[in-house]
Formats: C-alpha cells, sequence, structure tokens
C-alpha cells in the first residue's frame, strides 16, 4: 500500500514537472489579421436613426421583406438585435442628456457584426466556413458550414443569427460587410452609401483610426475620448466614435486582447507535440500498472488463504 | 320651445336607431364619388403647378459639373467672419437667389424624395452672414472669396480627403444643424423634400363603381400596418393616450368608448 501510494505521487510528480516545462510552449500565438483592411468609422453624434441603412441592406443583401416598415420609427421604442434576417439594426438610447428645451437627447447605435481583426467566430469555425478577408470582411461560405454554431458562441458581440426556421438549407446569417461590393473598385457597402449624414465613414482601417481620432481632438468637448473598436476584442474593422459613454448606449464590454489568442494559445500549448495525451495515458498508463500489482497481490493472497 | 325640444329629441332617437340614413353605405359612397371627383380637380390642377420664374435655370445650374476644391484655407470661423464682413459682402452680392439641391451625386444611391428648394437670398437676408454656412474658401488667392457647396463637397469617402463630407451629407448636416440650433425651419425629412410617393393612378385596382368596403379594402392591400394602427388608434376606440393634454392622459367619464353603447 505505502509503495502504491508513493508510486502514485511520483509519477504525478512527473506528469506536473513535464507540464512545467511545457509551460512556455514553441507555440507563440500570432495574430492573423490582414495589414490594411477596410473598415466603418460611425459617429453617433452624426446619426439621426432614419433608418436608412437597414432599408439598404435589406435591399442590397435581398433579405426578405420587414415586418414593419422601414419608414416607422416606432420600432426604436424597443431594443433590437440583428436577426437571419436583418443584419443590421438601428437602436435608440437615452443617456439623460438634454438640450436646452429640456428634451431629451437620443443616441442612435448601428448594430452589426464588427468584422473584428482576429474574429472568435473564424477560431472557433471548425470546418473554415468563416474567414477574415485581406479587404477587412469577416466572410461565411456556406457550401463548407455545417450548422455547428460554434460561431453564435464565440462571437463576443453577440452576433451571428441563424436560419431556425429553415430545416433544409439553414445558415448562418449576419452582416457580409457587402464583401462582393466592397471587393470591387470604388465599391461601398450598402449602409454606408446610403447615409444621408454620412454618420457611417467608410475607408481603410488605419485612414478611419486617425479620423476619429482628429474628430476627438478636434471636439473635445463633444466626444468621450475612447473609440470602441480600435481594442475591442484585439481591434475591430468598425468603429465607434460618441458622445456619450458607451457603457450607456448598449455597448458590450469586451476584453482588448484578441479572444482567440487565449483558447488558442490554450488549445496549441496543450496539443503542442502531443504532450498531453502522451502525459494523460502515461498517468493513467501508470495507475494500472500500479493498482494491477496491488490486485495481483490481493488476488494472490486469498488463493494462499484457499 | 317645447316642441322645438321634442323635435330635436325626435331626430336624435331617429339618428342612434338607424331610420335616418345620413352615415350608412350610400351616403358614404356618394360621399367618396365626390371625393373622386375632387382628386381629378386636383390632378388638373398640378398640371399648372406654379413654378418659379428661374426654375429651369436653377436645374441646369444643378446638373452643372463644378470643379473641384482641393485644398481650402484653414481658418477660423469668427477671424473668417470678421473678414468677410470687412470686404463688405451683402445680400446685393448675392449672384443667384435661388437653388434647386439637385445634382447627379444626390440621387446616386436613392430617390426617394424630390430636390431641396433652397432660397438663397431668404437665407442671406435673415442670417446677414455668409460664414455661417460659406465655412472656408479656397486657398487659391485668385478664387471668389464664396464658392458653391458642391465645389469642395462632392464625392464621400476620398481617400486623399477623409474629413471631406460627400455632398448630400453636407447639405444635411449643415441645414439641420443650424435649424436646430436656431429653432427655425424645418428638421424632418418632408419639411424640406418633397416624398416621391409611387403613382397610385396605376397602383389602386378598384371596379368602375367601387362599394366603400372594397376601397378600404384596396387600401390595406398594401397599408396593412395602417389599418392596424387605426384600430388601436383614438379614432377607432375613442380613448387613449392624449399626448397634448396635461400628464398625458385625458380622463374621460362619460359618451363615446366608456357608457354609451353601440357608437362604432
Amino acid at each position: 500500500m505505502n509503495l502504491t501510494r508513493r508510486n502514485f505521487f511520483r509519477l504525478a510528480g512527473a506528469a506536473g514537472a513535464a507540464a512545467a516545462i511545457k509551460e512556455k510552449p514553441a507555440y507563440a500565438w500570432q495574430s492573423k489579421a490582414p495589414p490594411d483592411p477596410y473598415g466603418c468609422l460611425v459617429d453617433l453624434t452624426r446619426c439621426i436613426g432614419c433608418r436608412k441603412c437597414e432599408a439598404a441592406c435589406n435591399r442590397v443583401n435581398l433579405l426578405p421583406p420587414p415586418d414593419v416598415s422601414f419608414d416607422d420609427q416606432r420600432v426604436l421604442d424597443e431594443k433590437r438585435r440583428p436577426d437571419e434576417r436583418t443584419y443590421t439594426v438601428i437602436n435608440r438610447y437615452y443617456s439623460g442628456k438634454t438640450d436646452d428645451r429640456d428634451q431629451l437627447i437620443p443616441t442612435f447605435v448601428k448594430v452589426q457584426c464588427m468584422h473584428c481583426q482576429d474574429p472568435a467566430c473564424v477560431s472557433a469555425c471548425i470546418v473554415g466556413a468563416l474567414s477574415k478577408k485581406e479587404n477587412g470582411a469577416v466572410h461565411y461560405d456556406v457550401s463548407k458550414c455545417i450548422g455547428c454554431r460554434y460561431c453564435m458562441v464565440a462571437c463576443p458581440f453577440e452576433i451571428p443569427a441563424y436560419d431556425y426556421h429553415n430545416p433544409l438549407t439553414p445558415e448562418v446569417r449576419k452582416c457580409t460587410f457587402c464583401y462582393e461590393r466592397i471587393s470591387e473598385q470604388g465599391g461601398r457597402p450598402g449602409c454606408a452609401a446610403i447615409c444621408p449624414v454620412e454618420a457611417i465613414t467608410f475607408g481603410k482601417r488605419s485612414t478611419l483610426l486617425q479620423l476619429a481620432k482628429d474628430r476627438i481632438k478636434k471636439n473635445p468637448a463633444v466626444y468621450t475620448d475612447r473609440i470602441y473598436g480600435e481594442k475591442e476584442a484585439g481591434g475591430t474593422s468598425w468603429l465607434y466614435i460618441s458622445a456619450v459613454p458607451f457603457e450607456k448606449t448598449g455597448f458590450i464590454p469586451v476584453p482588448s486582447e484578441p479572444l482567440p489568442k487565449r483558447s488558442e494559445s490554450i488549445q496549441h500549448s496543450l496539443f503542442s507535440y502531443l504532450w498531453s495525451p502522451i502525459a494523460l495515458y502515461g498517468i493513467l498508463g501508470g495507475i494500472m500498472w500500479t493498482s494491477g500489482k496491488k490486485g495481483a497481490g490481493e488476488k494472490q493472497a486469498p488463493g494462499g488463504e484457499k | 320651445m317645447k316642441r322645438k325640444v321634442g323635435l330635436l329629441l325626435l331626430f336624435l332617437s331617429a339618428v342612434s336607431t338607424g331610420f335616418l340614413p345620413a352615415y350608412n353605405g350610400q351616403g358614404a359612397g356618394n360621399a367618396f364619388a365626390a371625393g373622386a371627383e375632387e382628386k381629378g380637380d386636383a390632378i388638373a390642377l398640378t398640371e399648372t403647378e406654379w413654378k418659379a420664374p428661374d426654375q429651369m435655370a436653377a436645374q441646369i445650374r444643378a446638373a452643372e459639373e463644378v470643379p473641384f476644391v482641393g485644398k481650402v484655407k484653414e481658418e477660423c470661423l469668427c477671424v473668417r467672419q470678421q473678414r468677410l464682413r470687412d470686404k463688405g459682402l451683402s445680400t446685393k452680392d448675392i449672384t443667384h437667389r435661388y437653388f434647386l439641391l439637385d445634382s447627379p451625386l444626390i440621387r446616386k444611391e436613392e430617390d426617394q424624395y424630390g430636390p431641396v428648394r433652397f432660397m438663397h437670398s431668404k437665407h442671406a437676408a435673415v442670417l446677414k452672414d455668409c460664414a455661417l454656412c460659406h465655412h472656408y474658401r479656397p486657398v487659391d488667392p485668385e478664387a471668389p472669396e464664396t464658392t458653391r457647396c458642391s465645389a469642395c463637397h462632392q464625392e464621400s469617402f476620398q481617400e486623399e480627403y477623409p474629413e471631406r463630407i460627400g455632398l448630400k451629407a453636407a447639405y444635411h448636416l449643415q441645414c439641420t444643424k443650424c435649424h436646430k440650433d436656431m429653432q427655425e425651419g424645418p428638421v424632418g425629412c418632408t419639411g424640406c423634400h418633397k416624398k416621391n410617393v409611387p403613382d397610385h393612378e396605376k397602383l389602386v385596382q378598384l371596379p368602375e363603381k367601387p362599394e366603400p368596403t372594397q376601397v378600404t379594402e384596396e387600401c390595406l392591400r398594401c397599408h396593412q400596418k395602417a389599418g392596424e394602427d387605426m384600430l388601436s388608434s383614438a379614432h377607432w376606440l375613442w380613448k387613449g393616450h392624449s399626448p397634448y393634454t396635461m400628464e398625458r392622459r385625458k380622463e374621460v367619464l362619460h359618451g363615446k368608448g366608456t357608457t354609451v353603447i353601440n357608437n362604432f
């Protein structure tokens, strides 16, 4: 018994040491973000909540007609999320700020896929149906998708939606960043092109970041000093600047580290050189060996008494 | 006197029991027919719609392509205002009193609204400050002090000038901001634009002499939501929110919707 116990601890110690050696693995996580992607800068101080972007999105993506007309402003009374029939929605928030006539000032927030630089959905997709393109779009390939919906679980912004009402050919659906349109020369996303006040500015992400910083610097009294999407989830192609803090307008707090960094680091370091299965089976084998020895002894003992 | 009251009571009871056909289907049908005639007149009127005498010229001006001004002189608003004042620019220097904001750039993405008819002189006379709209000037010293909006603001999202917004956004932001700040002038879409409603002459499908219910059904064929909204409104229920009264509630104790039966 004493010996068995000692053996067990020895084996466990060896496994622990092996794990400790592997603490700094050969695998170091590297971002796969495209170097010069496109992006969109949404200036919430400009948005007037006209829902033209929703209408344009519906039109250019050939989505089914909405239940309520895009001209109807009453849908803003409740908070909505994008779903399989709507890739983008506008929500209205009241932060408590009032104008000089004591009227609450609304802030309109456009919600759609943020097109992360290192998307968690792409990392989670086990068949490569989702991919981050050079132009910045997180692209979905329906021919590869097996419908596992891991992307929906992985997305920190709760964006991908599933075609639950379509039993035969369901798809994961989300904003496409108008991939085909922006791939063409001079192409722009449907929502950005139609915005009557250019609350959405389309361009290279680096240019937009500079633009956002300039706007904040020129109007420090107007904007809060933060660009949502600059660092969130390791940076996103869609960026937001606002007059009211992002916490008050339904923006989800997201860690600034790229989300796949942690999960992929854990996974890749666990499986590099197959050390973890080898260690696991080593421990199991050790337990079997010692307990087998013990069992043989016990068997012999009653046999001896007989 | 007594007889008069008696007659009135008789009249009221006749209406409530439906003896008098004042508001039955036939009556409404006639009313509709009359409405259709009026509509015909209205069409005749639109054909001879009043047009500004310089409408054609404005239309031609709107379609003109203006050479793009890339760089503008960086100066603060106060300095510019003072400079324009010193130059003695006034409403007399205005070359065009009226503009039709109808550049092809604006109609590129959608054509849901008609062009804005901008009264240049009126705005200038009211504001007495050119710099509020003409906020920058080209760097070229030879160029005139004020230029057209479409000289600087043309296509949106230009890579060389990321902060330069497109013409449509420039109009919208400039106009609505000022209208809001001054609490003067329209800020909604249809305050400035005429909405391009599709021609209902072709959309409406009705027989020669339609029944009133047929007309309602035909409207509801497309405007289903409007019908549902009507059913939940005070026009149908005879009670509901009253946004213009104190505390947004108007208490109704008697009458339609409360104590009277059969009043719809």
